[in-house]
């Protein structure tokens, strides 16, 4: 590993008008450095207007999200030494610069909210119980850190005008479909307002997820499935048709 | 350990989407003209797998093929090249390209469950093949070199067939509730194994292809007088 790595940083500032514009800094590398800790160096004795959303720097948080040549990564996770002498840092594509590599991902509230939310089966006996073979499933979803890498390397996300959730909202989706005590399924709001149909499958959200999740293996396809039960499918209608009680 | 490393990354390379899809159209534009061209529909006991058990049965299993999740992304990226990659796109120029995805033409994929049923229809009939490949001399039960293709090569179809994505939400992907059910901690296991295999599901589109050209050229060269048959032992019965 050499002493120095250079660090090529898209700058902007849309309030003031400010164009993006790669920025060159020469940083001195150490053992185990990661990307976060050479934009940290910049901040700290290079250029302090460097902006940068982070918090917990061990991949749990989600905030440092950009794209580290040209991939969306978790800066924080991304070892320095891995990624060659000259490392490109992008804020997310998917969504506005706020400035610097900061993005406004608020976005993804508002499509949240389009998702209808869990409801119980009426007449639950509290507290609620559930099994722990029930729950296998959905476990994997919950370690979602909410880091948007996955929206933000999907391509209709980035570049189509669709109604798609996006893969990290299809895990949501996914969660909910699977929770043993909700009552209701999702597969016709996935048909036309969630567009899952403009997914095509081509595993990128899986590529990225810092988490590991099988995005599209273990929640879009099998959300996928449930579409075909419930729209494409007479013979699976008739035998699987979920009917929640 | 670099040239250990090296050899990985080839294999992984040979899996890799691009290899998968353009085989796929090649083998496919070969078979046709093969079959037109010069038909082997059986050879010495050996059931060629492209009539297995009619040649009548193979616009299905190109489709079959075709909507397969699998080969879906292999072409959306290298066809459509919507995305090519995924690392973000500098020319930029899908955007200004029309994309459906899965809602225009392409939403007749959400058929592939119907050429999966026809796929495991067929499956019992290559196991047949083998078995027609040990005793097709009468009285005597035979064992060889192309007997191990035919069943290796219905091995592969099969992991390719059951580790199928339409399949797992059959067996148990369809169900929120386990506990739910009187047999359910059996589904689940069933879903669960089925999913170790569905991981692998990618490399068994592929490897299951190259096998029915593998065993289809095999019988070719028998037919052409090849000394690639190898009998293990021949037993009368």
């Amino acid at each position: 590993m050499s002493d120095k790595v250079t660090i090529s940083i898209k700058r902007s500032d849309p309030s003031k008008g400010e164009a993006p514009h790669f920025v060159d800094y020469e940083v001195p590398t150490q053992e185990g450095m990661v990307v976060l800790d050479a934009v940290h160096y910049i901040e700290n004795n290079i250029d302090p207007t460097l902006s940068v959303r982070w918090n917990c720097k061990a991949a749990r948080c989600g905030s440092c999200s950009a794209e580290v040549n040209g991939l969306p990564r978790l800066m924080c996770k991304t070892r320095v030494d891995k990624m060659g002498s000259k490392i490109s840092i992008e804020p997310m594509r998917a969504y506005p610069v706020v400035k610097d590599l900061v993005t406004n991902v608020s976005h993804n509230w508002e499509i949240a909210k389009r998702i209808p939310p869990f409801t119980p089966k009426p007449g639950l006996p509290k507290p609620w119980k559930m099994a722990a073979i029930d729950i296998t499933r959905s476990k994997e979803f919950r370690t979602c850190i909410e880091c948007f890498l996955c929206q933000d390397v999907c391509h209709v996300i980035r570049e189509h005008e669709s109604n798609y959730l996006g893969p990290k909202h299809m895990v949501k989706v996914a969660a909910l479909d699977m929770h043993p005590l909700d009552s209701i399924d999702r597969a016709g709001f996935l048909h036309t307002d969630g567009g899952v149909g403009f997914c095509n499958i081509t595993k990128c959200c899986q590529n990225v997820c810092p988490e590991g999740i099988h995005i599209t293996d273990n929640a879009i396809i099998p959300e996928k499935e449930r579409v075909v039960n419930e729209f494409y499918d007479p013979i699976g209608i008739l035998l699987h048709r979920r009917k929640k009680k | 350990m670099m040239e250990n490393k090296r050899r990985l990354s080839f294999i992984s390379e040979l899996v890799e989407p691009n290899w998968r899809f353009w085989s796929l159209v090649v083998i496919l534009l070969l078979s046709a003209g093969a079959l037109f061209l010069y038909p082997v529909s059986e050879y010495q006991g050996y059931v060629d797998p492209f009539y297995s058990p009619t040649v009548l049965v193979l616009p299905f299993i190109a489709l079959f093929r075709l909507s397969c999740y699998a080969y879906r992304k292999d072409y959306h990226r290298h066809v459509f090249r919507h995305p090519m990659a995924c690392l973000n796109d500098e020319r930029m120029d899908s955007s200004k390209r029309k994309y459906t995805g899965e809602t225009g033409f392409f939403a007749l994929n959400n058929f592939h469950r119907y050429f999966f049923y026809i796929g495991l229809a067929i499956l019992p009939f290559f196991y047949y093949d083998f078995y027609t490949s040990l005793v097709y001399e009468s009285g005597f039960f035979i064992f060889r070199v192309g007997s191990i293709l035919l069943l290796v090569n219905a091995l592969l179809l099969t992991l390719w067939t059951i580790s199928c994505h339409a399949f797992r939400h059959l067996i148990g992907g369809s169900v929120d509730c386990y506990s739910c059910l009187s047999h359910g901690s059996g589904v689940k296991k069933l879903f669960n194994g089925q999913s170790l295999l569905n991981r692998y599901h990618e490399q068994f589109a592929f490897v299951s292809l190259l096998v029915v050209v593998a065993v289809d050229l095999y019988i070719r060269a028998l037919m052409a007088g090849w000394p690639v048959d190898f009998t293990f032992f021949k037993i009368a019965i």
